[in-house]
C-alpha cells in the first residue's frame, strides 16, 4: 500500500501512509486510538475507499471495492465486532457465502472439514455448536476459521486480543504464528505493546495518520515504541491545581460484568473528592463504558458499592441518581446523551423536566423549556441550529456543549464524563475542557474517563489506569511521562519510586 | 440505492428534513396517484370512473344525511386512530385495537344492562363509557405485561387477542345463555338492548355525542403528547429507548401505561358503539375491521391525533358511500378496494419525503435535481 | 372402525387443516427471509376468489389452483415493493393488504354479473386413490383417502424443511432473516431474496385459497376465508418456524375449528367459539413460555431481523 489517503468530513483518518507486507511474516500495526489503524486496515480490506494511493498485492495493483472483492483477492479481516450469525452453527457460519458450488448443505461433511481445519491451527472449537454458546474467544476463531476455509491469504486482525483472556491470547499467538509459517501474511492490530514484542516480526507505528516508521520487532524495545506511539513530549499545560475536599464519590470494590456476560470491571476502588477531577486513563475496552454505566445505573453492579455524598447509591435507580446530583456525560452522544430525533430545546431539558419551573404538576411549559434553551444556548455558546431542528443535525463541539450545558445546568454534587473530547476540534476541546475545569472550582466532583491521554494529563489533579478491568496504576500527573503511561496502558505495572 | 434503465443511473439518497412545502404536498400527490390507479380498475372493470368518484363524494360528504352516515362511521375509526398514534409514537405496535374494541363493547353492554334500569341515565352512561375504556385497558394489559417484563413480542400478542376478543363475543351471544344475550330470541341470537334512557342522545339526526368525545379525545391526545411530562417520555423513549434509560424514564413501566391508554381509547370506541349506535352487543353489527383500519388511518395521518380526525372522515366517507356506488351497478367491495390503494400509495408515497432522486448517465457523476 | 367420530373427525382436520398448511408453510418461509407479511387474510382471499373463477372457466382444478397461486403471488408483489423497496412499515402494509384483498376479492366475486357467489364449484378434487384402498382400517381414511393437494401439501411441506435446513440457499434465506448485515457482508443479495420468499408466500397463500374455495367448500363466498389466514399466520408462531411442527400444528388448528360438533355428539358441552379461540391462545402462550425462556426456547424463536427492513449502510 502506498500513499494511502482517506478523510473523514474533513479530517484525514490516513495522510499519505505507506505500508508493505511480505509472506510469511506478522506484522504489527501500532497506534493509539484515533491514529488510524483501524481506517487503514478497513481500505484493505475493501471497507472503505482511500480518497488517494493505491493497493499492489503481488505487484500487480487492485482494486477492493468491497469486503467481497477483497476476499476474492485473498484479503480477509476480523473485525472487532464480529460478523457472524448467532443462532448458526460453527459449520454454518463458515458454510456461509462460500462460493464453492454444492447445492446441499451437508452438516456433517462441513462440521468434518471445520474440525480438521481448527485442529490444524491448533484452534478448537465445537463444530456443532450454536454461535450463542460459544464464548468470545471461540467466536474469534469461527471467524478466523471462516477466513482459512475462504483460503484467506493476508489476514488482517483489528485488536484480536481485546476481547480475550491471556490465556486465550496466548492461544492466539501460536495459531498466528503457525499461520505466518505456512506463507500467510498477517496485519495485527494492536495497542498493547507486550503482545506486539511477543507475536510481531516488525512493527508499523501509526500516529495521527501517519507513519511514524517501521523497524523489524527485534530491533525495537517496549519503551522506544511507547515513545513513538505517544510520540509528542507530553507537556503540562499550565494550570491552576483543583483543591479537593470532602469524598463525595467512593467506589469500593466495584465489579460489574460487560454485556457478553463476563466480568468488565473488576474490584475497582476510587474515590473522588470535590473540586478534584479523577482521570481515568487506558486503552479503550478495558472497561471504561460498563465503569460509567455501573456507575451511572446503567448496568448492575455485580459486588461492591457505590457512595454519593455519603449515600448508598449502589442499588438506586438512574432517577435516583439524578436526583442526589450525580451528572453524566455519556461516550456515546447522540443516542445516549441526546435523544436525536427531538429538537435542542427538548434535550436540554432531558433531565429537568419533572420539576418546576419546566413543568408544573404534570404539564410541561413550552415556553419556559424553550426559555431554558435560549438561556443554555447563550451561556454555553452552543452553535449551529434553531432551537426546533433535531439535534442530529449538530455538530459533535456542538453536541457536546449541549450534553455539558445540560449536565452542568443541573448543579451536580458529581460527574462522570467519558471520553468528553473525543473527535472534537481544537476550539471545542479548548472550550468543553474549560467547562469542566471550572465545574471542579465550583467544587463537583468529577471521574473523567478518557482513552486520549493528552486530555488526561491536562485535566487530571489524580490519575489511575484502566486495564482489563482492573486498576493497574495510580499516579500525580506530574509523574506521567510517555513511557510510564505507554507501558501502564499496555498493563506492564511500574514502579513510580 | 440505484438502479440502471438503458444509460440512465436512477439514484435514491436519503435526504434531510424536507420542507413544508412537501410535506403536505407528498400525501396529496400519493392521493392523486391512487384515484387514477382506482381509476384504471373501475375503467378495467367496465365502470366509468368520473362518475364512480362523483358518487363517493355525493353519498359520502355532501349533504346532511351523507355527512350525519360519515361521521358516524367516523367516530370509532378516530379512537382506534388515536389508540394506534399514542402505542406508534413509542414504537410498540399495537395491532389489537379490534380486540380491545370488542372487550370495550362487552363491558360498556354489560353496565348498560346491569345498571340501566336502576340508576338516572346520565349516570348509567358515564359508568357504561367508562367501564368501555376499562375493558380495553384491561384487554392491552394482557399484552402489555408480557410486553413489558418478559419482552414478548407485543405485535403477535395483541393480534391474537384480537381473535380471542371475537369469540369471547361470539360466545356471549350465540352459543350461551349469558347475561348479555336475549333469551327470548332464540332462531336469531342477539344481544339484549340497554334501556333507553342509557343511550347516548344524538343530536343530528342519528348521529349521537360521541362524535364530540371522539374529537375531544384527540384533542386531548393531542395536547397530552405535545405538553405534559407523560407526553414528553413518550416523545423521548420512543425516539431512542437508551437515551430515555440514561434520562432516568422507566421505560417497562412506560410501555404498560402506554398500551393501557391505547387500549382504553379503543375500548371507548367500543363503549360508544354500543351506548350511540347498537344499544346491544350484537357481533353481526359491531362493525368490525375498525381496529385494523385506525392503525392504517393512523399511519397515513403520520401519528398525528388532529390528522386522525381528518382521515378518519375521509375513510368513513369513502365506506359511507359503498351503498351509493352498488346502486350504481359496481359492487360496494370496491370501496375496500379503493381504501387499500389510497392507504399503500400515501404510505408508499412516505419515502420520497425521505429520500430523493438524482437521474444521470450511468456511470458518470451525476447532477442534482430533486423530485418530490 | 372408520365411521368412528374420531377418525371422521381427524379427516375434516386435514380438510380445514390443509389451507391453512398451505398458507402456514409460505408465509414461513416469507418470514424466515426477515418479512412479516400480515395480509395472508388478504391473499388467501384473492388466491380463492380467482382459483374459483379460474375452476368455473377453465373446468381445470390444476389450472384453477395454479390461477389462484398466480394471484396470491401479485398481491404478495405488492407487499414486497412497499416493505423490502420503500421499507414501509410492514405491520401497516400487510393490513393495507388485508383490506384491498378482502375489497378485490369481493370485487372480483362480483363482476360482470357473473356473480361468482353462491355458485357450486364446476369441478371436485377426488381422491387420488379410488376403490377399496381407502376402506383399510384407520389408515385408509386418513393416509390414502385424500386429493392431490393435500399430498402435495405433504411434500411442500418436507420439501421447505429440507430447503431450510439441509440447502446452501436455506441457509442463505435464514442468514437474510437473522442477521442481514452479515449475510450481506458475506456476499448473499438480500433483497432479491426477500423479494422472492415473500413471493412464495403468497403463492402459499393464493393456493390455500384456492384450494379452501374449490375443495374444502365448493363454493365462494365475500370473505369466505373468515379468519383462516390469521390462523395461519398464528400457525407460523405456533410451529416456531419449523415445517414439520406447522403439519401437525395445522391438523390440531383444524381440529379445533370442526371440533365442537363432534364434541357435542359425544356428550361434552363446550363451544364452537371457545374452540375457535384456542388456535391464538395457544400461540399467545406458546409465545409468552418463548419470550420466558429466551435461552431454552432459541430453536422455537422468531427470525432475529423479522420486520425490520434492511438498509447497507453507506460509507
Amino acid at each position: 500500500m502506498t500513499g494511502i489517503t482517506k478523510g473523514f468530513f474533513g479530517a484525514l483518518a490516513n495522510d499519505g501512509v505507506d505500508f508493505d507486507l511480505q509472506w510469511g511474516e506478522v506484522h504489527a500495526l501500532l497506534g493509539e486510538n484515533g491514529a488510524g489503524k483501524s481506517t487503514l486496515c478497513s481500505i484493505l480490506a475493501g471497507l472503505y475507499h482511500p480518497d488517494g494511493g493505491e493497493i499492489n498485492i503481488n505487484g500487480r495493483p487492485v482494486e477492493l471495492r468491497s469486503p467481497h472483492a477483497a476476499l476474492e483477492h485473498g484479503v480477509g479481516m476480523v473485525y472487532q465486532h464480529f460478523r457472524l450469525v448467532d443462532r448458526f452453527t460453527v459449520a454454518e457460519n463458515i458454510a456461509l457465502g462460500h462460493p464453492d458450488a454444492t447445492f446441499l448443505s451437508r452438516s456433517k461433511d462441513l462440521e468434518k472439514q471445520v474440525e480438521h481445519l481448527s485442529s490444524k491451527y491448533n484452534m478448537p472449537v465445537p463444530a456443532d455448536a450454536g454461535v450463542w454458546q460459544l464464548s468470545v474467544g471461540e467466536e474469534q476463531r469461527v471467524e478466523i476459521l471462516k477466513l482459512l476455509h475462504r483460503g484467506v491469504q493476508i489476514l488482517i486482525l483489528d485488536e484480536p486480543t481485546a476481547v480475550l483472556t491471556p490465556q486465550e491470547a496466548r492461544n492466539l499467538f501460536r495459531t498466528i504464528r503457525s499461520m505466518a509459517e505456512e506463507g500467510r501474511a498477517i496485519i495485527f492490530v494492536s495497542h498493547k505493546l507486550d503482545e506486539v514484542m511477543e507475536v510481531s516480526d516488525r512493527v508499523t507505528v501509526l500516529r495521527d495518520g501517519k507513519k511514524v516508521g517501521t523497524l523489524p520487532t527485534s530491533e525495537a524495545d517496549p519503551a522506544s515504541l511507547a515513545r513513538m506511539m505517544v510520540g509528542r513530549d507530553l507537556e503540562m499545560p499550565a494550570r491552576r491545581e483543583g483543591v479537593p475536599g470532602e469524598p463525595v464519590l467512593t467506589v469500593s470494590g466495584l465489579t460489574a460484568d460487560g454485556d457478553r456476560g463476563f466480568e468488565a470491571v473488576r474490584n475497582v476502588d476510587l474515590e473522588v473528592r470535590a473540586g478534584q477531577i479523577m482521570g481515568v486513563a487506558g486503552v479503550s475496552g478495558n472497561g471504561q463504558r460498563e465503569l460509567a454505566e455501573a456507575l451511572t445505573g446503567l448496568r448492575p453492579v455485580k459486588a461492591g458499592q457505590v457512595f454519593l455524598g455519603g449515600v448508598d447509591i449502589t442499588r438506586s435507580s438512574v432517577l435516583d441518581r439524578i436526583k442526589l446530583g450525580l451528572g453524566f456525560v455519556p461516550e456515546d452522544r447522540l443516542g445516549t446523551g441526546l435523544a436525536k430525533g427531538l429538537p435542542l430545546a427538548k434535550n436540554l431539558s432531558l433531565k429537568s423536566y419533572r420539576a418546576p419551573p419546566l413543568s408544573t404538576g404534570p404539564v410541561i411549559s413550552k415556553r419556559a423549556v424553550d426559555q431554558r434553551a435560549d438561556e443554555l444556548i447563550q451561556r454555553f455558546d452552543i452553535r449551529g441550529t434553531r432551537p426546533g431542528l433535531p439535534v442530529s443535525l449538530l455538530s459533535g463541539g456542538n453536541l457536546q456543549r449541549a450534553i455539558l450545558a445540560r449536565e452542568i445546568s443541573g448543579g451536580p454534587k458529581a460527574m462522570v464524563a467519558a471520553a468528553p473530547t473525543r473527535g472534537l476540534d481544537v476550539a471545542a476541546t479548548e472550550a468543553i475542557r474549560t467547562l469542566l475545569l471550572e465545574e471542579r472550582d465550583k467544587g463537583a466532583a468529577i471521574l473523567m474517563i478518557s482513552e486520549d491521554l493528552e486530555e488526561v494529563l491536562a485535566l487530571s489533579d489524580e490519575i489511575v489506569v484502566l486495564y482489563e478491568g482492573r486498576i493497574i496504576g495510580r499516579l500525580r500527573p506530574d509523574q506521567a511521562d510517555p513511557e510510564v503511561m505507554g507501558l501502564m496502558m499496555a498493563g506492564r505495572e511500574v514502579d513510580l519510586s | 440505492m440505484s438502479f440502471t434503465i438503458g444509460t440512465r443511473e436512477i439514484l435514491a439518497e436519503p435526504r434531510p428534513l424536507p420542507s413544508k412545502t412537501v410535506r403536505y404536498l407528498v400525501p396529496v400527490l400519493s392521493l392523486i396517484v391512487g384515484l387514477m390507479i382506482g381509476a384504471v380498475i373501475l375503467l378495467a372493470s367496465g365502470h366509468d370512473p368520473i362518475a364512480a368518484y362523483k358518487e363517493v363524494a355525493n353519498r359520502g360528504f355532501l349533504g346532511e344525511l351523507p355527512m350525519i352516515g360519515t361521521l358516524v362511521i367516523a367516530t370509532p375509526l378516530i379512537l382506534t386512530g388515536l389508540a394506534a398514534v399514542v402505542a406508534f409514537r413509542m414504537k410498540i405496535w399495537n395491532i389489537g385495537a379490534e380486540g380491545q374494541l370488542i372487550i370495550g363493547a362487552v363491558a360498556a353492554s354489560g353496565v348498560g344492562l346491569a345498571l340501566g334500569e336502576h340508576l338516572p341515565g346520565w349516570i348509567v352512561i358515564v359508568l357504561s363509557l367508562l367501564a368501555g375504556v376499562a375493558g380495553g385497558a384491561f384487554w392491552a394489559a394482557l399484552a402489555a405485561l408480557p410486553r413489558a417484563y418478559l419482552n414478548t413480542d407485543e405485535v403477535i400478542s395483541t393480534l391474537m387477542l384480537n381473535f380471542v376478543a371475537l369469540s369471547i363475543m361470539n360466545y356471549l351471544i350465540f352459543s350461551s345463555v349469558s347475561f348479555w344475550r336475549d333469551a327470548e330470541r332464540l332462531t336469531f341470537p342477539s344481544g339484549r338492548f340497554i334501556a333507553d334512557t342509557a343511550f347516548l342522545p344524538r343530536f343530528w339526526g342519528r348521529l349521537h355525542i360521541g362524535i364530540f368525545i371522539a374529537i375531544g379525545a384527540a384533542v386531548l391526545l393531542w395536547w397530552i403528547l405535545r405538553s405534559t411530562k407523560w407526553g414528553f417520555e413518550i416523545e423521548v423513549t420512543g425516539d431512542s429507548g437508551r437515551a430515555a434509560a440514561y434520562a432516568g424514564i422507566g421505560v417497562n413501566r412506560k410501555i404498560v401505561s402506554v398500551l393501557v391508554v391505547s387500549g382504553g381509547l379503543a375500548g371507548l370506541a367500543g363503549g360508544l358503539e354500543i351506548g350511540g349506535v347498537m344499544h346491544n352487543l350484537d357481533p353481526r353489527a359491531l362493525s368490525l375491521g375498525v381496529g385494523f383500519t385506525g392503525i392504517v388511518v393512523a399511519a397515513v395521518a403520520r401519528l398525528s391525533p388532529i390528522g386522525v380526525i381528518l382521515v378518519a372522515i375521509l375513510v368513513a366517507g369513502l365506506n359511507n358511500s359503498g351503498v351509493g356506488l352498488q346502486t350504481m351497478g359496481i359492487p360496494d367491495d370496491i370501496v375496500l378496494l379503493l381504501e387499500g390503494i389510497f392507504f399503500l400509495c400515501v404510505v408508499g408515497g412516505e419515502w420520497f419525503l425521505r429520500n430523493t432522486i438524482r437521474i444521470g448517465v450511468a456511470g458518470q457523476p451525476v447532477g442534482e435535481r430533486s423530485v418530490p | 372402525m372408520n365411521d368412528s367420530v374420531i377418525i371422521l373427525t381427524l379427516v375434516s382436520a386435514i380438510g380445514i387443516g390443509t389451507p391453512i398448511l398451505l398458507a402456514g408453510i409460505g408465509e414461513m418461509m416469507t418470514e424466515h427471509s426477515g418479512v412479516m407479511n400480515l395480509g395472508v387474510e388478504g391473499m388467501m382471499l384473492v388466491g380463492g376468489v380467482v382459483g374459483f373463477w379460474a375452476s368455473t372457466e377453465t373446468a381445470s382444478i390444476p389450472l384453477a389452483m395454479a390461477a389462484g397461486m398466480l394471484a396470491g403471488v401479485l398481491v404478495a408483489l405488492i407487499h414486497a415493493f412497499f416493505s423490502v423497496t420503500l421499507r414501509v412499515n410492514q405491520i401497516v402494509s400487510g393490513l393495507a393488504l388485508v383490506t384491498a384483498g378482502t375489497g378485490v376479492s369481493s370485487f372480483i366475486g362480483g363482476l360482470d354479473n357473473s356473480a361468482l357467489g353462491g355458485m357450486r364449484s364446476v369441478s371436485t378434487l377426488d381422491p387420488v386413490f379410488g376403490g377399496d384402498i381407502t376402506d383399510l382400517p384407520v389408515v385408509g381414511p386418513l393416509l390414502l383417502g385424500h386429493d392431490w393437494v393435500v399430498y402435495l401439501s405433504w411434500l411442500l411441506v418436507a420439501l421447505a424443511g429440507f430447503w431450510l435446513f439441509r440447502t446452501k440457499k436455506g441457509l442463505a434465506l435464514r442468514a437474510v432473516g437473522e442477521d442481514p448485515a452479515t449475510a450481506d457482508a458475506a456476499g448473499i443479495a438480500v433483497t432479491p431474496i426477500r423479494y422472492i420468499y415473500t413471493l412464495v408466500g403468497g403463492a402459499g397463500a393464493g393456493l390455500g385459497g384456492a384450494y379452501l374455495t374449490i375443495g374444502v367448500f365448493g363454493v365462494w363466498q365475500n370473505g369466505i376465508t373468515a379468519g383462516i389466514g390469521w390462523i395461519a399466520f398464528a400457525l407460523v408462531i405456533f410451529a416456531g418456524w419449523r415445517p414439520w411442527r406447522a403439519l401437525v400444528a395445522a391438523y390440531i388448528f383444524g381440529a379445533l375449528r370442526n371440533t365442537g360438533f363432534t364434541l357435542q355428539i359425544m356428550g361434552v358441552e363446550i363451544s364452537s367459539d371457545i374452540l375457535n379461540a384456542l388456535p391464538f391462545i395457544l400461540t399467545i402462550v406458546a409465545l409468552i413460555i418463548i419470550s420466558a425462556r429466551p435461552v431454552a426456547a432459541r430453536a422455537f424463536r422468531a427470525p432475529s431481523a423479522l420486520a425490520v427492513p434492511y438498509a447497507r449502510e453507506s460509507r
